[in-house]
């Protein structure tokens, strides 16, 4: 039982205790889970020891778990350190700090058999083994007046509990408020010692972990909602229309400030109908665009990319997964939009669907997304899920030296002065014709939705409507070469395979680790091009393999499914690994049926 | 001369009021001095969506009401280029309804012509949002889009015209277009289009029209008035035509959007998007992500 008079007693030493945990050694990988109601300032805490750990040279990687609303509700963010580079949420949680209930009941299932639950004993009690009361808002508010600053008491808490450089711990501080004036700065610092005295006075509380310092001093912090904002910038995106929807927005948010300099357009449209429609007159206009959306504005969208493809306008489109279908978990986390994807809108037309498994590669593959769509004039799809899009974590610095910018067979008005005819739909052996967009002097372009012949006029002669259906379709042949080619980790000798596409990258890679240390030997093939179903890289990996296990976000096995109907010969390798609870793998959960054979 | 695509024939029936608009399209545009090749026409899905076809320009085909968002895309895209969107009243003010109402808001300068014959002709004379009470079954009072547009507090240029009077027609689309050269923002123009084949009302129509400008205190730059105006002569039983909006002077404040994002008019179809002209901000760019 906790003590009540922790609650009524603004003792800086008293703590609540119910029993102290063996002292652990020293730790290379840890994760810090911090909940509470939205208001409690969970995210700050968070961020603090995050600037923290990337002092000290380590790797880090935060999730968030936020309900679909502005304030109030349960909150909760979990903050992995690591000396090597991770990018996946850590299987169990080492320490929990809970300014509501709801936290220690969120967190315990995932707490390590040694870790430590910290809460906030002025708003509730809790009897839980392993748990540690401080009253941190009765503390601060006692003192600085304002029990807000609860969190920052926690962090040095926390800083006091993990053994933190007392110098370094208060620079952070100094950093994170410096600019929010003087008296604020002074109330964190206040707000700072109290927690780390109250931690420092609890008997057997201090140093119960050390973090091992890391090397990772050259590193980033970000999102891949900027990495792909970004990479649209230097691939010569200049365009972008969207509508607000989580997960997706911080990539129209980060263009509306990176686009203005560059004479880029950035709109929020009245719709998702309005967003792909804008896009694809800024591309018929010869602009580089991309629209960014997920699953209900993609719904919305769907006839416009069918238009899009027809009509051959190179358009991009960014589908930030989340649960689905319809509203679905508007904040949560899945990888369920891809055979929709593949099979987007009534009739035929060619979409390449491309995936990034890593923030560094939302950089580079949207560049290369930019080129295809326009060296293809067709939609192409950017695949990400809400993990990868909204996880923070370190990544190498961004790399201007693979960008390249390459616009396809796109007339100028001196070109076009040398030919005899021009045709917005000229057949051609691989099936792109030459473009001159709009302003172009000498020529006209005329571009439809309706089945057209050469020129761009509506046709409906039956020869016609055959060539161009050869001439739209057989791109997904002529291109499949220039598509993005895998990423291969592991043994290239194992005879167990891994196939995973998005976010699944970090946990496959974590779990390659875990199989290892346990002798088994894994190859994984993380796809970054979903569609056209990559057979010429995936037939021979499959021939190589015993078992394949397809590691995806969903309940059908959308990915394995289609690499069953590409590849039948191979569909008795091929099992499937799923998960559609709204949360992210975690290594274990893949290594257990490949462990177990399953 | 490098060849490329030509006008095809026009496929509406003999008669129907939009010939009307195709001549006075081709003659405004012409007249308000548009470089042949910086002309893009943006038809929507309808008899009237296929004007496009049928003018030696540039042209693009939306979808089903997207037309306005395609425009508005275009002329962000490349503010040079002089866009002219036209469709008719079912992709207007049905299933592009939103669009409609958000063109005038977002004030690029684009033309935008629907022509009105009050029902659906292509797929053969359904009742559309502007029907008479009693056409085809019809029970909703017909939609304004007139009034509608004057209920939106931007300084936009709005007119009616009618099919049978070409003449007026060509002098408002004139300056409709000049107004979107001079990148003061977005010009609606609805053009009564009888439909000959479903409900020919060209010689009713020609009875009720009366130009706002003949009527006692007639003043295009004030709304309340221009409102008043025109739903009095709606209660007499006639149809308001003419320039029922024209802001008395620019509004420095307000210019079109495309001014308002791309104060040097260079915009991102045009703008130099290579590594080498770039790279020094890119590197910048990159730099600040710490």
């Amino acid at each position: 039982m906790t003590t009540p008079a922790a609650k009524t007693t603004p003792d800086p030493g008293v703590a609540t205790a119910n029993h102290l945990p063996p002292r652990s050694p020293e730790l290379s990988d840890l994760a810090v889970m911090i909940g509470g109601q939205g208001g409690d300032g969970t995210l700050t805490v968070s961020d603090l020891l995050g600037r923290y750990f990337r002092k000290r040279g380590l790797y880090i990687y935060t999730s968030r778990n936020v309900l679909s609303r502005i304030r109030g509700g349960h909150a909760d963010a979990c903050i992995r350190a690591s000396r090597d580079p991770i990018a996946a949420v850590k299987a169990e949680v080492n320490l929990i700090v809970a300014f509501d209930k709801e936290a220690l009941e969120i967190g315990r299932s995932e707490l390590a058999a040694d870790g430590w639950m910290l809460y906030d004993s002025s708003s509730f009690q809790s009897d839980a083994p392993n748990a540690v009361g401080f009253p941190f808002a009765t503390l601060v508010g006692g003192v600085v007046g304002q029990p807000i600053f609860k969190n920052t008491a926690a962090y040095g808490a926390i800083s006091v509990i993990l053994g933190f450089d007392p110098d370094q711990t208060r620079a952070v501080i100094e950093e994170r408020f410096a600019k929010r004036g003087a008296e604020a700065l002074q109330k964190n610092l206040k707000a700072l010692e109290i927690g780390r005295k109250a931690a420092a006075d609890t008997p057997g509380l201090a140093n119960r972990w050390h973090v091992a310092d890391g090397d990772a001093h050259n590193q980033i912090l970000t999102i891949g909602n900027q990495a792909v904002a970004l990479g649209f910038v230097v691939g010569g995106g200049r365009f972008f229309a969207g509508y607000p929807i989580t997960p997706a927005t911080e990539i129209m948010e980060y263009l509306m400030r990176y686009l203005p300099a560059f004479h880029g357009v950035v709109r929020q449209a009245e719709d998702e109908l309005a967003a792909v429609n804008m896009i694809i007159g800024a591309a018929y206009a010869g602009a580089r665009v991309m629209t960014s959306t997920s699953g209900p504005g993609l719904s919305l969208m769907t006839e416009g990319i069918g238009h899009a493809g027809t009509a051959e306008v190179p358009i991009l489109v960014a589908d930030c997964q989340r649960v689905g279908p319809s509203t679905g978990e508007p904040t949560r986390h899945e990888q369920s939009d891809l055979s929709h994807l593949a099979h987007l809108g009534h009739g035929e037309y060619p979409r390449f669907i491309v995936a990034p498994g890593t923030v560094e590669d939302c950089f580079e593959i949207t560049v290369e997304a930019l080129n295809l769509a326009e060296r293809w004039r067709l939609p192409v799809i950017l695949l990400l899920d809400q993990a990868l899009c909204q996880n923070t974590t370190t990544a190498e610095p961004f790399d201007l030296s693979k960008v390249t910018v390459d616009r396809g067979n796109r007339l100028t008005s001196e070109q076009v002065a040398k030919m005899e005819s021009y045709a917005a739909y000229q057949f051609t052996p691989n099936g792109v014709s030459p473009y001159a967009p709009p302003g172009t002097l000498g020529v006209y372009s005329q571009i439809t939705g309706n089945e057209h012949n050469e020129m761009g006029h509506v046709s409906v002669n039956p020869v016609n409507r055959v060539k161009m259906m050869d001439k739209r379709m057989g791109k997904l042949i002529h291109a499949e070469p220039e598509l993005p080619v895998p990423h291969m980790f592991g043994d290239a000798g194992a005879k167990i395979g891994i196939i995973g596409y998005g976010s699944t990258f970090g946990p496959i890679r974590e779990a390659q680790g875990l199989l290892d240390r346990a002798g088994i030997r894994t190859r994984f093939y993380n796809a970054r091009t979903l569609f056209p179903v990559p057979s010429r890289t995936l037939e021979p990996f499959l021939a190589s393999m015993d078992v394949v296990y397809v590691v995806e976000h969903n309940y059908t096995g959308q990915f394995a499914e289609m690499i069953r109907a590409a590849l039948p010969q191979h569909h008795a390798k091929l099992r499937s690994i799923k998960k559609f609870d709204g949360n992210s793998f975690r290594a274990p959960e893949i290594v257990g049926p490949i462990q177990g054979g399953r | 001369m490098v060849q490329s695509v030509k006008p095809v024939p026009s496929t509406w029936c003999p008669g129907c009021g939009d010939f009307g608009v195709l001549a006075a399209v081709k003659k405004a545009a012409q007249e308000a001095g548009v470089p042949p090749y910086d002309e893009v026409l943006v038809g929507g899905i309808g008899c009237s969506g296929g004007i496009h076809n049928f003018i030696e320009t540039n042209g693009i085909h939306a979808l089903h009401g997207r037309l306005l968002a395609q425009a508005v895309g275009i002329k962000l895209a490349n503010p040079q280029l002089t866009v002219i969107a036209a469709g008719g009243d079912g992709d207007g003010y049905a299933i592009g309804m939103g669009h409609f109402i958000h063109a005038f808001k977002k004030n690029a300068s684009i033309l935008y012509i629907v022509m009105n014959n009050e029902l659906y002709g292509l797929t053969k004379g359904q009742a559309s949002p502007t029907s008479q009470l009693g056409y085809e079954g019809n029970v909703e009072p017909p939609f304004d889009a007139i009034l509608t547009a004057l209920s939106i507090p931007v300084p936009n240029f709005i007119a009616r015209t009618f099919s049978g009077d070409p003449k007026t027609m060509i002098q408002v689309l004139v300056e409709a277009i000049k107004f979107n050269r001079a990148n003061r923002g977005f010009a609606f123009v609805e053009d009564l289009s009888p439909c000959v084949t479903y409900n020919d009302t060209f010689k009713d129509w020609r009875a009720r029209v009366v130009d706002v400008a003949t009527l006692p205190g007639y003043d295009p730059s004030d709304r309340q008035t221009m409102f008043r105006l025109c739903t009095e002569t709606m209660h007499s039983g006639k149809i308001p035509i003419g320039v029922m909006h024209r802001p008395s002077a620019p509004d420095p404040s307000m210019p079109g959007l495309e001014l308002k994002l791309l104060p040097d008019k260079i915009g991102p179809a045009v703008a130099d998007i290579g590594l080498a002209t770039n790279r020094g901000a890119y590197e910048k760019l990159l730099r600040a992500v710490a």
